[in-house]
């Protein structure tokens, strides 16, 4: 018996964050990389205060970040309560700038660009840029599975990516959009409050291997994404979900962050 | 509604939030649907005996569609997180009893400590957040045997409730049934007439 539980101290208070560890990987800012033997992966904000070998114990101390190492990122909603749209309905998606799903009230865009994608073909989508967001409409025509996705370049390249339905179809697998840096949702179909939820980190077309995703949920009160994953060596890494509301996952890499939005419909 | 809700957002939809009891009532109605393998359209035909009146119970009502309303909800005042589901069709009952255990682990202890606090600082309410999606996740995740234990049991379905008459009472004017009312040479009492006058 060679492997270690891993507790962390948090407000003081010490909680089992992860049995029988075989690896762990101090990362780059403050960043714990783990793995069970149970390949389980986990990364946390935070640095080892202790490690009691006897007892196969280590002891972390979490690391709250700082707002203003926040980086700036983009993300698209769907303008509708219940995740997916009627025929005849018209569609309206929101653009957002600023993190953890929390916009950023001060928001400057600079040339943001959004496509709708359907049957492989890219359409530039017309926007009308308002005070908190930007809107995108695509009227009342578009039917079927659309894939939207947004650019924008700045200091980093932005891209923020969903999925917008109307109608009540089955489609099996999505297709990449084709981004630089991109999220695949493994099954769109499923996403239910219960169950796993499976993702995939394409790089220029090819998995990403320990890419580092983010994952956080509307309404969160937290300040800082409270998910934090690790692609496997297929791209792949999953999230139990268990918030009512719709996902935001965000990845970033070299100067790429790219987001990619989970409409529950439930 | 556009699609079939799933259990648990049918649970949630009814109990109004999200809680750890929730959970357990939610894992305990979906082992009920499978071991007596019940079909969609089930609620006439089941009948639930409930040991308890806290949250869990609401995802009894909410997914097995046992409910006080239509009768097939008995609530016996145990105190036990204890769910005995009969299947009238499949002439079987399974009980279901949540483990002493299943709810011990530090982080439900924690959970319930800020749950009792009157106001929760924001460090607290995210904490509080955090240690429900935990929760959330080990109580939908864990082994069926580790939170819970069960055995099929012999049931016998009481009879079809009769319908009762309907009386008035001498001292409100409000209707009260019969097997309620306390009925004197001159008098019909209502239940809550007679608290009022200290059961004279
Ligand atoms: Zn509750
Ligand atoms: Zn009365």
């Amino acid at each position: 018996m060679c492997e270690a539980n891993v507790y962390i101290n948090r407000n003081g208070k010490e909680e089992l964050l992860m049995e029988k560890v075989d690896r762990i990987i101090p990362g780059d800012e403050n960043n714990i990389f783990m793995e069970s033997i149970f390949g389980e992966r986990r990364v946390v904000q935070a640095r080892i205060k202790e490690m009691q070998l006897v007892h196969h114990r280590i002891i972390l101390e979490e690391i709250k970040r700082a707002a203003e190492f926040q980086e700036q990122e983009i993300w698209l909603t769907l303008d509708t309560e219940h995740g997916h749209f009627h025929d005849g309905e018209e569609i309206k998606l929101n653009l957002f700038k600023g993190y953890n799903m929390k916009a950023n009230q001060d928001y400057t865009f600079s040339n943001p660009q959004v496509f709708m994608q359907q049957y492989g073909k890219s359409r530039e989508c017309p926007l009308h840029i308002n005070e908190s967001m930007i809107e995108v409409n695509l009227g009342e025509e578009a039917d079927g599975l659309i894939q939207i996705y947004a650019r924008e370049s700045g200091d980093k390249e932005l891209y923020a990516k969903i999925f917008v339905e109307v109608g009540h179809h089955h489609h099996h697998g999505v297709e990449p959009a084709g981004l630089p840096l991109e999220i695949i949702p493994g099954n769109y179909q499923h996403a239910r409050m219960g169950e796993n939820y499976e993702i995939q980190v394409l790089k220029n077309g090819l998995p990403l291997s320990g890419a580092k995703v983010k994952a956080t949920y509307t309404g969160t009160s937290n300040n800082d994404y409270p998910h934090h994953l690790v692609t496997d060596d297929d791209g792949k890494s999953s999230l139990f979900l268990t918030a009512r509301g719709n996902y935001l996952f965000s990845v970033a890499d070299e100067d790429i962050i790219s987001t990619f939005t989970l409409t529950k419909s439930f | 509604m556009c699609r079939d809700m799933p259990p648990l957002e049918l649970a949630i939809q009814f109990h109004g939030h999200i809680c750890p009891g929730l959970l357990m009532g939610v894992r305990a109605s979906e082992f009920a649907i499978q071991h007596l393998e019940l079909e969609r359209d089930r609620d006439e035909e089941l009948l639930a005996v409930v040991e308890t009146n806290s949250c869990g119970v609401d995802a009894i009502q909410a997914i097995l569609g046992c409910t006080f309303g239509k009768g097939n909800l008995i609530f016996k005042d145990y105190g036990k997180a204890v769910y005995t589901i009969a299947s009238r069709d499949k002439g079987r009952a399974v009980r279901i009893a949540q483990k002493y255990n299943a709810n011990r682990s530090p982080l439900f202890a924690r959970y319930r400590e800020l749950n009792n606090k009157a106001e929760l600082t924001s460090q607290e309410k995210t904490e509080q957040e955090n240690l429900l999606g935990q929760i959330f996740e080990s109580i939908m995740t864990a082994p069926f045997e580790d939170i819970f234990q069960w055995r099929e049991v012999d049931f016998s379905f009481p009879d079809k409730a009769e319908i009762r008459k309907t009386l008035e009472c001498s001292v409100c004017g409000e209707g009260v049934m019969d097997a309620r009312a306390v009925i004197t040479a001159n008098e019909i009492v209502c239940p809550t007439c007679c608290i009022d006058k200290g059961g004279e």
